[in-house]
């Protein structure tokens, strides 16, 4: 958070540099926006908050501090904490209040994030950065999951009232089947600093909710299969042998049924009851008694379900498959009235049902929100929702147009936080969700409250829950900013939105370890497209600076003469990017040649290949290992069948980079 | 130590006891203590004060532990692990060979992390002739605590392993929140190794001069705007300094300065100014603004207490001053960071002494936890078992595995005869509680906390690694009695690694509990060992084919008949199942093997009815069926990639491509010679194959085709094939 008890005198030399800095980027924003959509001056200006807002005393009075603190402080202490506990009433108040909503916040919380190389970097293409995050999701685990539907409140619009859930998740074998998770990745930092935040692993490992993905419940559901009741569907024709099966065991049922149905004599004597269900050979179910029929083919099954449904109205057949799922008996469960029955077909269905929700767990949420159809609002989201897809859809496809298509499939739009805010000009800088709030903040004047209706006692605050609900602010002061509304309705003759507009287009995350950092000044600003024919990597330098392999280089090709740059990407490898493909594929050529020109080169040991090689690096998984190894072995592969695949080669260097989803799908 | 995994879920004997002293320590700061399990009187179950160690107290008890461990005769010793398999078919397999066993174990130690280490000394007290116990508990966390150690710090979670570690309450707020981390012995060479480094640089480049840090270009006006009034104020700054060079600090505190960031404090007997409140950016600017405005203002960066940075602008007399000010400054940094290094090594101070003291290291199947200690806390597990035998015993010269010890003395084994030979269940046999009769018991065992002290101490629990080290000893000290080894003899601070009756069981141990092999640490060899009962005939390598990628409905049992049609009934000694997408075959004579493979490849490349009929077609059904030899298998286990699917990692670690070069020859069709070569042998293979199949055929009547059959049309097609060659 911006610090206002700083020197003043420092405040106002900076607030210098930000309005010479403001007027240009509104300048520039205003262009862009023009251009972009074609939007008026007015509205921009006046949600602007003028230079006024540099003043602290007039911004304070503007948004006085002691609110905010409350609102911060009401905001962070309410999220509802769900475990296996309380999970099956939790998931019916979330299906109501997600009913209410218009917007879906989406957060979790992860044992890790990859290192390295494994990040997406600049010089990944979006099949690279996919490639990356798949390898993410399926090494990683998350713990915490945070819900929160959310509305902007109809009558004040800067009132958001917002439903946070936090799930705690774990992988646990409920089933006793292997799945869903044999074994996940962490990285201490991650979990020392949830350990800092106040995460309770305890609670989370005990009592997290476990979940199957659809795949895997369908697996599960082969392995796994418990009686149930079934239909019995008309039969076509009966042979001779269907006949004499029908009759056997309708009689043998009927004289079973006449030990239970005709009108006792006498009171119940325990020692003839006993007798009785030993000599008819029933059993119970439950309180009631029940007698199994063996079968051996699903033509019985059939025959035993058409004979009960015809003849018996007071039994109820419930099929008993074996470990493979193959019917196995038929039993028969006698009701003492039909009010009976149903209480009996009741309890049957609800044991089905408690038993397909042991099957999902957590992935109920999920289907929910699949379900529910409204736009998800998420940080990162290629990273979030490989994730999500790899845990709770299903194992991730091998490229990006698959994934993309499958993830429509089930969230049929998902906002990217990240990129609706580089929609506004100056904030495009922003590092995280933290430097944009404060942004805002500072620079604009959107009042936004979060009101949280429920309230219950056993709130604690968490990491994750505070995310999501950042999500939430920040979603809704951009969207009362870029005048984007859940249905796109024209108010006064002004321009709307749709949130369709900014859905499905990605931002890979850079960020390793999300900081509190607001300091948006370092990244520069100069995005240009570059191709990856221009990209070289180089490898084989050992513990040197940029700076130094940069002065080295010069004097060992004439390509180095021109103009490049050069980037480390981790301690074993570097990136060139050259301002033509004609002289990355000149020192390419040189060096496949062997050409005299470099023997300098190589008796350094410095080694180069093409962007191909990074890609199959990629594609084939080498992630165990240093950049520099990854691509020697790659490259040392013989080439397999054409690389060509789908996506662009384009990359955007310098930049946060941005996945245009729509590239991807036609549809 | 999978053994010891399963066999530990035995059912519970006794009741988890609750950690009531530990949670009311530490349910101040955390949400939720650990549940306490079962509800009953937990303490009175095992009534064992378990001393708790993290991060907080380690510094004391290590020096406590020292003190014990010297005067113990010997010292028992237990890890808890995040997991133990990374993926099903990296478990060891009674068939595997050394090597191979060998890796799938260090793959275990390298990937998981240790979360807990138990160290219990055990001390002979001849005034009560009884063993005085000291258990300690020590939660581990692999934390980064070095800011320029580039290691992932990435571990594995065996998912069951963790849900087994619930079951039993371990408290995962404890270990995540105040575990020890560590440093190994070679990470600690390389951190100490890259801080001279460090150091010798930043010495020989004379201050302030030095181009560390590019020039910023000054691209906003922000940016030249901030420059200048830094400019003017560190210029208004100095010149007040000069002005009044022996003012004190309530003056200059009270100049007109005074209220803002340029607060002047005093910093190594010079005037200095504390850079508070300044961005990375702005921080580069007045860095710049120094090294090129004001040669007598020196920029300086030192480390306080938990790692937060302090920026310094300080005031030089003189250059040689300045010289000598940022000598002292470096080597401020160099001491608080080797200091550093020192506190980083953390838990390692606890195997470091145990390594010095050279006591009678104690553990219950013990080989993975002390290839967990290897690789954790000496360096890189080495690639043999040979290596790592001896590099171990270098640091615990004598170590004894109780389980080892069950089985292999007569005496034990007799007394030990049909029970299970767990920890926890050894230890309740042989050790009785307090409640049944002492008579039975022949060595008295009593722990001993520090009254002082209480409230680190927890009741312990199975599973803890502090009350598991702490059973294993006195599992031990019994074991020691059935030896006939008389502790009344036993002088104190005696070392029992020294005792004769020992000395044929110390450095003895099974690397699992299914390799039906003993390890000498001593010496690193690996013989058989007599007393176990083998499930499979003797594995011979050479016989052995890999199989995998084949259809996912096929059984091992499919496979071995579709193999027995072809080479005979006899042919397969036996056929193990890896998991569900690849097997071992093991074939009666060593020529079958390249049969095998010859065979197959000939049937991928012929695309006729021949290789659909082909009784081996079912397990080459889908086209993607790959085979190899037990070598490759070898390397498979090797790799550091670790994918669910046997056959996924075997994909990942040697594509398709490389391993069937055959097939691409005869593609290219240019290798003419080397073509006749293998066709001819390939010929001979099947007629050999023939008269088997012509065995079995007799045997299956109902069988449409007869395997004659087809081996008569796959030889035909040969004959016309080589001649079509033979031709071009």
């Amino acid at each position: 958070m911006w610090r206002r008890t700083a020197d003043l005198q420092a405040v106002a030399c900076k607030r210098r540099d930000e309005e010479a800095r403001m007027a240009r980027a509104k300048r520039k924003r205003r262009e862009e926006r023009d251009t972009a959509h074609g939007l008026d001056h007015a509205r921009i200006v006046g949600t602007l908050l003028h230079d006024t807002a540099f003043s602290p005393g007039r911004a304070q009075l503007l948004i006085p501090p002691p609110m905010a603190a409350t609102r911060a402080a009401a905001a962070a202490a309410s999220a509802k904490q769900v475990t296996r506990k309380n999970f099956p009433e939790s998931l019916r108040e979330l299906a109501a209040h997600m009913k209410e909503c218009d917007y879906v916040a989406v957060a979790a919380l992860k044992t890790g994030a990859p290192t390295g190389w494994r990040r997406a970097l600049p010089v990944d293409t979006a099949e690279t950065a996919y490639l990356k995050a798949k390898f993410a999701a399926e090494s990683f685990q998350p713990l915490h999951i945070a819900v929160c539907p959310f509305r902007v409140d109809a009558t004040s619009r800067s009132t958001v009232v917002a439903y946070p859930y936090n799930f705690h998740l774990f992988p646990r074998d409920e089933l006793h089947v292997g799945m869903p998770s044999y074994s996940f990745s962490c990285q201490s930092s991650y979990l020392s600093s949830m350990a800092r935040d106040g995460f309770d692993f305890n609670m989370c490992i005990y009592d997290g909710i476990s979940y199957l993905s659809r795949v895997q419940e369908s697996l599960a559901r082969q392995k796994i299969v418990i009686p149930h009741l079934r239909q019995p569907s008309p039969s076509p024709s009966t042979s001779v042998a269907d006949s004499v099966f029908t009759t056997r065991i309708k009689s043998r049922i009927q004289h079973w049924r006449k030990g239970y149905a005709e009108p006792r004599k006498k009171a119940d004597d325990s020692l003839v009851n006993s007798l009785r269900k030993l000599i008819l050979g029933g059993e119970s179910y439950g309180s009631r008694p029940s007698m199994s029929v063996d079968v051996c083919s699903d033509r019985q099954v059939q025959l035993v379900l058409e004979i009960i449904g015809h003849t018996f109205d007071d039994l109820v057949p419930l099929v008993i498959p074996d470990k493979s799922g193959v019917a196995r008996a038929v039993r028969v469960i006698f009701t003492s009235s039909a009010e009976d029955k149903n209480l009996l077909l009741m309890d049957i269905r609800k044991l089905e049902d408690e038993h397909s929700f042991k099957f999902r767990g957590f992935r109920e949420v999920v289907d929910l929100l699949s379900s529910s159809q409204k736009p998800i609002i998420s940080y990162n989201c290629l990273s979030d929702l490989t994730m999500i897809h790899t845990k709770f859809i299903g194992p991730l496809p091998p490229n990006m147009h698959e994934f993309m298509c499958s993830l429509r499939m089930v969230f049929s739009s998902v906002v990217d936080i990240g990129h609706l805010w580089r929609e506004i000009g100056p904030l495009r800088k922003a590092k995280n969700i933290q430097a944009a709030l404060s942004y805002l903040q500072r620079q604009y004047f959107v009042p936004m409250e979060i009101e949280i209706p429920q309230q219950d006692g056993t709130n604690s605050v968490t990491k994750g829950g505070e995310n999501v609900l950042r999500i939430t602010k920040l979603f809704a002061k951009l969207s009362k900013l870029l005048n984007i509304s859940p249905k796109c309705q024209s108010q006064s003759g002004e321009q709307c939105y749709s949130v369709e507009d900014y859905c499905n287009i990605f931002y890979p995350g850079c960020m390793a370890e999300e900081s509190d950092d607001v300091d948006c000044t370092n990244e520069s600003d100069t995005t240009r497209t570059v191709n990856t024919d221009c990209v070289l990597f180089l490898w084989g330098f050992s513990g040197i600076s940029a700076k130094e392999l940069r002065s080295r280089l010069t004097r060992l090709h004439h390509v180095f003469l021109k103009d490049f740059e050069l980037r480390l990407l981790d301690k074993t490898c570097s990136a060139l990017i050259f301002r033509s493909s004609d002289a990355a594929a000149g020192l390419l050529r040189d060096i496949s040649s062997e050409s005299p020109s470099l023997n300098d080169f190589f008796s350094e040991g410095l080694k180069a290949a093409g962007f191909d090689v990074y890609r199959k690096a990629c594609r084939s998984g080498l992630w165990d290992s240093d950049l520099a190894e990854a691509l020697e072995s790659a490259s040392s592969e013989p080439a397999t069948s054409t690389l060509s695949g789908h996506g662009s080669s384009e990359i955007y260097w310098n930049s946060s980079l941005k996945l245009d989803l729509k590239e991807y799908l036609e549809c | 130590m999978q053994c010891r995994r399963r066999l530990r879920l035995a059912p519970l004997l006794r009741a988890p006891p609750p950690s009531i002293l530990l949670s009311r320590l530490l349910s101040s700061s955390y949400p939720s203590p650990p549940p306490s399990g079962g509800g009953g009187d937990g303490a009175a179950a095992s009534g064992v004060a378990v001393k708790q160690v993290t991060r907080g107290n380690l510094a004391e008890a290590v020096e406590e532990l020292r003190a014990r461990v010297r005067d113990a005769a010997f010292v028992g010793l237990d890890l808890e692990m995040s997991g133990v398999t990374s993926a099903p078919w990296r478990d060891t397999f009674e068939l595997d060979r050394a090597d191979v066993r060998y890796l799938k174990l260090r793959d275990s130690a390298q990937r998981f992390a240790a979360l807990q280490l138990g160290v219990c000394p055990f001390r002979w007290d001849p005034a009560k002739s009884a063993f005085v116990a000291h258990p300690h508990n020590f939660f581990i966390f692999p934390r980064k605590e070095l800011p320029y150690d580039s290691s992932s710090h990435e571990f594995l979670c065996q998912t069951s392993s963790i849900d087994f570690l619930a079951k039993y309450q371990f408290d995962f707020n404890t270990c995540f929140h105040e575990g020890i981390s560590y440093l190994s012995r070679a990470q600690e060479e390389e951190a100490l190794q890259k801080l001279n480094v460090l150091h010798h640089d930043a010495i020989s480049v004379s201050p302030n001069t030095s181009e560390e840090g590019e020039d910023v270009p000054l691209k906003s006006t922000a940016d030249l705007l901030f420059t200048e009034r830094m400019k003017i104020r560190f210029n208004e700054w100095r010149d007040a300094i000069r002005s009044n060079s022996r003012v004190d600090n309530n003056l200059l505190g009270s100049n007109k300065f005074g209220t803002d960031q340029f607060q002047t404090v005093f910093f190594k007997m010079r005037p200095a100014v504390t850079l508070n409140g300044f961005t990375s950016h702005q921080l580069k600017l007045i860095q710049q603004v120094l090294r090129k405005n004001f040669k007598d203002l020196m920029y300086v960066c030192t480390f306080g207490e938990d790692d937060t940075s302090e920026k310094r602008v300080v005031y030089t007399d003189n250059s040689d001053d300045s010289i000598l000010l940022m000598k002292d400054v470096q080597q401020d940094l160099l001491t608080s960071r080797k200091a550093k290094v020192e506190s980083a090594i953390g838990i390692r101070h606890v195997i470091d002494l145990l390594a010095s003291e050279r006591k009678l290291i104690v553990g219950h199947s013990c080989f993975l936890d002390i290839a967990q200690v290897y690789s954790k806390f000496i360096g890189p597990l080495p690639s043999s078992m040979k290596d790592f035998s001896l590099g171990i015993n270098k640091v615990f010269p004598h170590i004894a595995d109780t389980r080892h010890l069950m089985s292999a003395n007569d005496a034990v084994q007799y007394l030990m005869r049909q029970k299970s030979k767990s920890l926890s269940s050894a230890f309740s046999f042989l050790c009785p509680t307090a409640a049944e009769s002492f008579t039975r018991t022949p060595v008295k065992i009593e722990v001993e906390a520090d009254e002082t002290t209480l409230s680190c101490f927890a009741s312990g629990a199975k599973h803890e690694a502090g009350y598991d080290a702490f059973m294993t000893g006195s599992v031990f000290a019994q074991l020691c009695a059935h030896l006939d080894i008389n502790f009344e003899h036993l002088t104190p601070k005696e070392n029992l690694a020294k005792n004769n009756k020992l000395q044929k069981y110390i450095n003895h141990l099974s690397p699992s509990f299914n390799s039906g092999t003993v390890l000498d640490l001593s010496t690193g060899t690996e013989r058989p060992d007599t007393g176990y009962k083998s499930r499979y005939p003797a594995a011979v390598y050479d016989n052995v084919v890999l199989i995998w990628g084949f259809q996912s409905e096929l059984r091992a049992k499919d496979i071995k008949d579709s193999i027995c049609k072809v080479f005979g009934p006899a042919s397969v000694t036996t056929i193990f199942s890896i998991d569900r997408t690849a097997v071992l075959v093991q074939f009666s004579k060593q020529e079958s093997v390249n049969d095998f493979l010859d065979l197959k490849a000939t049937l991928e490349r012929t695309d006729s009815a021949i290789s659909v009929l082909h009784p081996l077609s079912t397990i080459l059904q889908g086209g993607k069926t790959r085979a190899a030899n037990y070598e490759t298998y070898r390397d498979i286990c090797n790799s550091s990639v670790s994918k669910y699917f046997f056959a996924d990692q075997a994909e990942a670690v040697c594509p398709a491509s490389n391993t069937e070069p055959k097939c691409e020859n005869l593609d290219a069709g240019d290798a003419l010679g080397r073509n006749d070569g293998t066709l001819d042998e390939t010929k001979n293979a099947s007629v050999r194959r023939g008269e088997g199949a012509k065995y079995t055929s007799k045997n299956r009547d109902n069988s449409d085709i007869s395997c004659q059959d087809i081996l008569d049309v796959l030889q035909d097609g040969k004959t016309l094939f080589s001649k079509r060659i033979n031709q071009t």
